[in-house]
């Protein structure tokens, strides 16, 4: 911020503003084109898509609005750090949940 | 020996005392570990979400109990129907928008121009309220449809309980951020801001702002485009 003048920081947050908009765009029509057309394929690839899209979304919405890219290195890194953990939990838990899944059914089966 | 004290000190040293190692005020740290925390919050509720979403059986037209599919869940906005997200699509963007207008009055304060983050703040706040308005008309059409806590008649039952806990969780961050722009815009305007000689609180709610605009994009994923 602080070496922008005025006028490049207010672009800059407008430009922001379009790409998020453009993603948004695109994942709502990914969403419509699998619904009308492919409703019965598979949603790995689509869903892979979404993930993709949203960190992008994610990264300008930090980086920029809140202000993360122009922070000091070891401030960044206190605050992102912590996310690690994340990865841990949505892996176990995802994990947990299908198995969850196969066990009802593996019980509806013999009962 | 002198010379190597005074060299290290004065130069880049950021860890040595007397200076602020992240450069940032201390108002500024704390609310970054308040959102922080909250990030853990949601992302509690978000993974519980995932953990029982693949407990159930997938989409499945012929079988009620499968999870439902939001393009038929989520079809209808004031005045419309059979529309599949196009009324979240307005929410977010008018979200996006909110945030955008945030930085401005951040930016403006920064120049120390009272009328600027006056006038982006008002925007910011209508924002917000147009935001929870629409997921206001958006839980009564559900609502309306049948879908609450206990029962969903689009699906899996937890999808309903689920959806009222999440969206109403963010809805209340935002409920809360509209609060306080409305109480900053009051401050601003009797030169509360001016004669503290910074807009830094500004900036703090700005982070909160844009926190409550990142959590959306995952409630989004989660519950519309998955």
């Amino acid at each position: 911020m602080s070496t922008l003048t005025k006028e490049e920081s207010k672009k800059r947050v407008w430009r922001v503003c379009a790409i998020l908009g453009i993603v948004t765009i695109c994942e709502i029509a990914a969403a419509l084109i699998h619904y009308k057309f492919f409703e019965e394929s598979p949603r790995m690839v689509l869903n892979l898509l979404f993930i993709v899209l949203s960190a992008l979304k994610a990264y300008y919405i930090m980086s920029e609005f809140m202000h993360l890219k122009y922070e000091l290195k070891p401030m960044t890194i206190s605050i992102l750090a912590p996310f690690m953990f994340l990865i841990w939990g949505i892996i176990a838990f995802l994990w947990e949940g299908h198995y969850w899944l196969s066990a009802r059914e593996f019980w509806d089966v013999l009962r | 020996m002198e010379t190597t004290t005074t060299s290290v000190t004065s130069a880049k040293e950021l860890w040595n005392g007397g200076d602020s190692p992240f450069r940032v005020s201390y108002g500024k740290i704390m609310i970054w570990y308040f959102l922080i925390s909250d990030t853990f919050s949601f992302a509690g509720l978000l993974i519980s979400y995932g953990a029982i979403r693949s407990s159930q059986p997938k989409h499945d037209a012929l079988n009620p109990h499968s999870w439902p599919d939001p393009n038929e869940v989520f079809n209808a906005g004031p005045g419309f129907h059979h529309a599949p997200l196009v009324f979240v699509t307005f929410m977010t963007f008018t979200l996006i928008v909110s945030s955008v207008t945030m930085v401005r009055a951040v930016q403006e304060g920064h120049y120390m121009n009272r009328a600027g983050v006056m006038k982006w703040l008002g925007w910011t706040i209508l924002g917000g309220l147009t935001f929870v308005l629409s997921q206001a008309w958006e839980w009564t059409h559900l609502i309306h449809e049948g879908m609450n806590p206990m029962s969903n008649p689009f699906g899996a039952s937890a999808f309903g309980a689920l959806f009222f806990l999440i969206t109403g969780f963010h809805g209340f961050h935002v409920s809360v951020g509209v609060c306080m722009n409305t109480w900053a815009l009051i401050a601003t305007r009797k030169r509360v801001f001016e004669k503290r000689g910074h807009y830094e609180m500004i900036e703090k709610l700005g982070l909160y702002w844009h926190f409550v605009d990142l959590v959306w994009v995952y409630v989004f994923l989660a519950f519309y485009l998955f």
